[in-house]
């Protein structure tokens, strides 16, 4: 950096004139990121401060009228329950379908991990749920779980475990756990394919170690493997934790958020108030709650991306 | 401990083969479940409970199919969809990683910080203040309202990619063609992205993939028909008033062909892509 060391050192009034110099002398190196960094401006950037603006102004979708109105759609979201109960609902979605992946995820892994023949085969196939369409896996999970003429409900009466089908996308109480498994289906396997790269990354010799210290499986996988994965699994969670914090298609598709909102999570509130009732206004005010919680992650995020060292 | 160590070794085998056979049963079941009943006639499909297996296998479906949805208009829509939005974010993505991984210059950790953190930056939280932009641009209902975001939320991967493997290929290659007279865009092309195959494969699968899959910005900022994706094409169908199973589920697998035989011959490049962000070397 001894060139930024350099800019930042010039005295006050020949800053301006060094800072064009530095410019000038690196302007092939500005102009190659320039393309990049105008459009994540214009496609991203500009829309978090439109959000942010949007968010003071009652403003309906299908007109072009819009009324300052300060923090006004703050103050009633706060105070209605709704928002808490959002909370709650999106609470519940990110835990338990963020410990579904990354359990299974690490139960893939571990199998995976040793001299298997067909790895390759095995590691696509599991693979494949992670990369299909989410709307089509919640089609698929929707017809799996059909009242009347779901797999499902099939295996359940076949094994005596029900006498009659139940419909558990349209019970309030049971559908969030009929779209969380789906969920935790298309997430597994991301968490698996980290988990995985992670243990290969371990010195086999600790294991040889233990094994001639007589060290049994579980205690190899306790004392060796978790603390020498602790960085990968930290990294995955947080990263699961953000893109099941956000996951809209899957929801969408299976319940669009019902029956009687008991499936809506923050992201679903977002898109039903500010697109489909089209009071973007609202929509956006819910929006910035969502940067909140997005800026909490991503801060962590660097927090661990940078560690040790500046690697840029 | 008194078993012999060979016998305990394989027996730790099928073990070890059971559980793996058993844990990509359980994952595949949902693809049985579409499959098996594209398979049924339509009196099977709806009977009341299911059949597991279907009585009568016939591949009907798959000759109607073509005829009574627009499945191969959709599958058309996500192909230009995909490949526009790949060639946007390489266009992007290209010059910005080769300009960081060749120079130091102030901002440049900024910029890729901050490309990173917008990749955090879920399209859905924005989408009202997205739905705003694009309306303004007046892109509503052509493939540039679905391209345009995608290519803003693929950007980020392809960078951090492409940056960490352009420093990887020694400046010295580079330094002797430019004493032999190439340009810089001659050396680019000619010397430096023949290097980067690697990574340019796992950006392109991943930027395809991400396009290929997202239902948010069709739903949202394409109200024409005409040009619905697979994924809003199937969603287009399970809203209908009477959902058409069989064919709804005869899509959905001809939607997810050309994925599985990018998977299986892109595998590798795939997870490598996969582990970029999470796994440090």
């Amino acid at each position: 950096m001894s060139l930024a060391e350099e800019y930042t050192e010039a005295s006050d009034d020949s800053r301006l004139e060094r800072g064009l110099a530095y410019v000038q002398r690196n302007s092939r190196a500005y102009l190659l990121i320039a393309p990049a960094a105008v459009f994540l401006l214009a496609v991203v950037g500009y829309p978090i401060i439109e959000t942010f603006r949007l968010s003071l102004y009652q403003s309906p979708a299908d007109s072009n009228i819009e009324t300052f109105v300060g923090l006004q759609h703050y103050v009633e979201i706060f105070n209605s329950d709704i928002f808490y109960r959002l909370l709650w609902q999106t609470g519940r979605w990110v835990v338990v379908g963020v410990a579904g992946k990354t359990l299974l995820g690490l139960l893939i892994a571990v199998h995976l991990k040793g001299d298997i023949r067909g790895r390759k085969f095995f590691r696509t196939a599991f693979l494949i749920p992670w990369g299909i369409p989410y709307a089509i896996s919640a089609v698929v999970f929707r017809w799996i779980e059909h009242p009347q003429f779901g797999y499902l409900n099939a295996i359940l009466l076949k094994l005596g475990v029900i006498e009659q089908g139940i419909g558990i996308l349209g019970d309030p109480s049971l559908a969030w756990l009929g779209v969380v498994v789906a969920d935790i289906w298309i997430g597994t396997p991301f968490m698996a394919i980290i988990f995985l790269a992670g243990l290969q990354s371990i010195p086999q010799e600790l294991y040889e170690a233990a094994a001639i210290d007589g060290a049994e499986k579980w205690h190899q996988f306790r004392y060796i493997t978790l603390p020498q994965l602790k960085s990968v699994v930290l990294i995955a969670t947080l990263l699961s934790t953000i893109w099941t914090f956000v996951s809209f298609d899957i929801i969408w598709t299976m319940t669009g958020g019902g029956p009687i909102s008991s499936t809506a999570t923050l992201v679903i509130h977002i898109y039903q108030v500010g697109l489909q009732n089209g009071n973007l206004g609202r929509g956006a005010a819910y929006s910035v709650i969502g940067f909140l919680f997005l800026f909490v992650f991503a801060i962590i995020y660097l927090r661990i991306y940078t560690r040790g060292g500046d690697e840029l | 401990m008194t078993m012999a160590g060979h016998e305990r070794s394989s027996l730790r085998k099928v073990r070890l083969y059971g559980v793996l056979i058993g844990l990509l049963g359980l994952m595949m079941l949902p693809f049985y479940a579409m499959f098996s009943s594209t398979l049924k006639p339509e009196s099977e499909i709806f009977a009341a409970p299911a059949t597991l297996v279907p009585s009568d296998p016939s591949i009907q479906a798959y000759l109607q199919v073509w005829t009574q949805t627009d499945v191969l208009l959709w599958v058309g829509n996500s192909f230009i969809i995909s490949v526009g939005t790949v060639v946007l974010t390489l266009l992007l993505a290209i010059p910005a990683a080769y300009s960081c991984a060749r120079n130091d210059f102030v901002g440049k950790r900024t910029f890729l910080l901050s490309v990173l953190v917008v990749q955090m930056f879920a399209p859905v939280v924005l989408i009202v203040g997205l739905f705003d932009v694009i309306t303004q641009l007046g892109l509503f209902n052509t493939y540039l309202a679905v391209i345009v975001p995608a290519a803003a939320f693929t950007l980020p991967f392809n960078v951090w990619m492409l940056y960490g493997y352009f420093k990887t290929i020694p400046v010295a290659l580079e330094e002797s063609a430019r004493i032999d007279g190439a340009s810089q865009l001659q050396i680019l092309t000619k010397i430096v992205l023949p290097l980067t195959k690697p990574a340019l494969v796992a950006s392109i699968t991943y930027t395809f993939l991400y396009a290929w899959n997202r239902l948010l910005f069709v739903l949202t900022f394409l109200t024409d028909s005409a040009k619905y994706n697979i994924p809003r094409g199937v969603f287009s169908m399970v809203g209908a008033l009477q959902t058409d199973w069989r064919m709804m589920l005869t899509v959905s697998v001809i939607g997810i062909i050309p994925l599985l035989i990018l998977f299986a011959f892109l595998e590798e490049y795939i997870v490598a892509g996969m582990t970029a962000g999470a796994v440090k070397e």
